[in-house]
């Protein structure tokens, strides 16, 4: 257990790394000169100097080869220093750490929204298949999943207005505990739901084939133990291995859940950024994006020999 | 569905694949409205310029945030604009960016993927991984630094062609504008195709009659050609009518985030993003846009869940 978590550990790094390397060489070769950069933004009566230039370049390392850079950027990386932003001047990791809390706990409640709705719906669905209600369900699936966060957000407030008057339609973020949290919440859930119900259904409808559910009911187990004992359990072996794939719905989707509502979270720091071609912040949220979901499929990797032992077991594997 | 054939009267036609897979499309009531709102989509789009009562720049500055009438189905925007007029645009640049992203798309991955599935070796290992980091960045992070990268070198070589040439066509934004969302979205959008298809050829590739072929001496490109991939096209239609879908969603998340189509060529997303602007005043500017991109993407997945069921019916329990 312990040498296939070192395995998968061992295997992991590179890959993150790799995946910083890409990012990283596309910002380097694309974006262009960083101290140009700066100095294009400068109010109009800085002279381009260009012996200055050459001397800050020569001071912040700029001259040096790619991997040199790529290195110094890393080791930067490993003690919480990001650079500083193109366009403010305030260092990186701080704006991060400001806008972090409110999108990680968005994102977190999303994921808990997600198990609590999708998971019971994903067995009820998949428990009466091919009934209307099943039709229902999958149906409403696809509509969720079909329709992105920037349409689901609006459409959701014009309808409130129609009910509420037009200054108590919520916007803007009061704390995990207002009222405001509702709406983003919900259309941030939406693409997760319909995702694990899909999953959950085609998992059900695996399951329900096996002897030992036919052998349950036949010694007239209820049919609620039945679902709760026989069915949820090996269900939930394939949907956790989704945490990737909800990982990155939930990284997309607060993009544009933070632009509609108005929250000041990662999000909408990379569309500020985006706007500003501020390159430190861009690369900077993408290796957090990236990082995080790599490290769900890290978790995912770990946390599947615990739900189905046969995974790490080459005996048990080939029966 | 098996026993459908013993049902019906057999028919004077034989039937393949296709005729059958039509059928069970066919059956599939959700499936037909997606195929009918997106031939309704297709015929919009081409013939646009004729449906439009206005044209979707012309300004009216008297009849500035109408709400929907008989004379603007849709109301009119914050410059008097049409936005009717304005919705059918969107459809042209939506299914434009659509149809072009997903045949590049394609031809790299199927191309890519074929390769790599038949001869295997180390060009098959390193596909394998580069289409692995790549879908395991979160796609539009990955979009928006491609984006952020290519735009000043295209829009520096585009300065440079207008400087040599003297051609006021590569001093149009639009097309910059067009260039950068063609890229970025192709260059993120192959690797799905391309493991598809490494995966069916895989699958192909050991088949008796890909031996026969062999056997009779044949080369390895006609196998590839004649052989393993007319056998690999159902799941890549599949995956061709989801991947439409995606594209179309894709550029108007760009441009609703404003590094995609820029005004005034209107988008749907670039529309949504200005009437979230004034949303609590003019609904229908929002509404309108949103509502629209709902229909139609709800109608491409309903199509591609349909289009799976009738081309795989294995698949099927």
């Amino acid at each position: 257990m312990i040498a296939y978590i070192l395995r998968r550990l061992l295997l992991w790094i590179p890959s993150v790394v790799l995946v910083m390397l890409g990012v990283y060489a596309l910002a380097f070769y694309g974006a262009g000169d960083p101290i140009k950069l700066i100095f294009l933004r400068a109010p109009g009566d800085v002279a381009y100097d260009p012996v200055k230039i050459e001397a800050i370049r020569e001071q912040a390392g700029l001259n040096q080869p790619f991997l040199v850079q790529f290195g110094t950027y890393l080791w930067n990386l490993l003690h919480g220093n990001f650079g500083n932003s193109l366009f403010s001047g305030r260092s990186v990791w701080a704006m991060i750490s400001a806008a972090a809390p409110v999108s990680l706990m968005l994102g977190l409640m999303a994921m808990i929204v997600t198990a609590l709705v999708a998971v019971p719906l994903g067995m009820i669905a998949g428990m009466n298949q091919n009934s209307r209600l099943d039709y229902t369900i999958l149906g409403t699936a696809v509509t969720l999943w079909a329709i992105p966060a920037y349409v689901a957000g609006p459409l959701l407030m014009v309808m409130l207005l129609a009910v509420l008057p037009s200054g108590a339609v919520p916007y803007g973020w009061g704390g995990l505990f207002s009222v405001k949290i509702i709406l983003p919440l919900i259309v941030l859930s939406f693409q997760p739901i319909a995702l694990i119900i899909r999953q959950t259904r085609a998992a059900v409808i695996d399951v329900m084939t096996e002897d030992y559910v036919r052998t349950a009911r036949a010694k007239g187990v209820p049919e609620h133990v039945v679902a709760l004992r026989h069915i949820l359990r090996p269900v939930l072996t394939p949907v956790v291995t989704q945490l990737g794939l909800i990982m990155i719905t939930i990284v997309n989707g607060a993009i544009f859940v933070e632009l509609v509502f108005g929250l000041p979270g990662l999000g909408r720091l990379t569309v500020q950024a985006l706007i500003n071609s501020d390159y430190p912040v861009i690369l900077a949220v993408t290796l957090i994006g990236s990082f995080l979901v790599m490290a769900s499929n890290l978790l995912v990797d770990l946390l599947y020999p615990l739900l189905d032992p046969r995974a790490t077991d080459p005996k048990a594997a080939r029966t | 569905m098996t026993d459908g054939t013993i049902i019906n009267p057999p028919e004077d036609r034989p039937s393949s694949l296709w005729r059958d897979a039509w059928r069970r499309l066919r059956r599939n009531r959700l499936a037909v409205a997606g195929l009918v709102v997106l031939a309704v989509l297709v015929f919009v789009a081409a013939f646009g310029p004729w449906l439009t009562p206005y044209d979707f720049l012309s300004q009216n500055l008297d009849a500035r945030n109408l709400p929907p009438s008989l004379g603007h189905p849709f109301g009119t925007d914050d410059l008097g604009r049409d936005v009717m007029s304005r919705v059918i645009y969107g459809a042209r640049t939506a299914f434009l960016v659509a149809v072009l992203v997903t045949v590049v798309a394609v031809l790299i991955g199927v191309v890519l993927g074929a390769i790599a599935g038949f001869y295997g070796g180390r060009f098959d290992k390193t596909l394998m991984w580069v289409t692995d980091m790549t879908m395991s960045v979160p796609q539009l992070l990955l979009v928006v630094v491609i984006n952020a990268s290519l735009k000043q070198p295209i829009s520096l070589w585009m300065e440079a062609r207008y400087m040599e040439t003297m051609n006021p066509l590569y001093r149009n934004s639009a097309i910059i504008d067009f260039v950068l969302v063609f890229g970025s979205m192709a260059l993120i959008s192959w690797p799905p195709y391309a493991r598809l298809v490494r995966a069916q050829v895989l699958s192909i590739r050991n088949r008796p009659y890909v031996t026969a072929a062999r056997a009779l001496g044949l080369t390895n490109r006609i196998i590839l050609t004649r052989y393993v991939m007319p056998n690999a096209v159902g799941p890549l239609i599949v995956a061709i009518s989801a991947g439409l879908g995606t594209a179309m969603v894709l550029e108007s998340a760009f441009s609703f985030l404003g590094i995609g189509v820029n005004p005034p060529t209107p988008s749907w997303g670039n529309m949504i993003s200005d009437g979230l602007r004034v949303w609590t005043n003019y609904p229908h500017l929002l509404l309108a846009p949103a509502a629209v991109l709902a229909v139609v993407t709800v109608a491409f997945n309903f199509l591609g869940d349909g289009l799976n069921d009738a081309l795989n019916p294995k698949g099927q329990k």
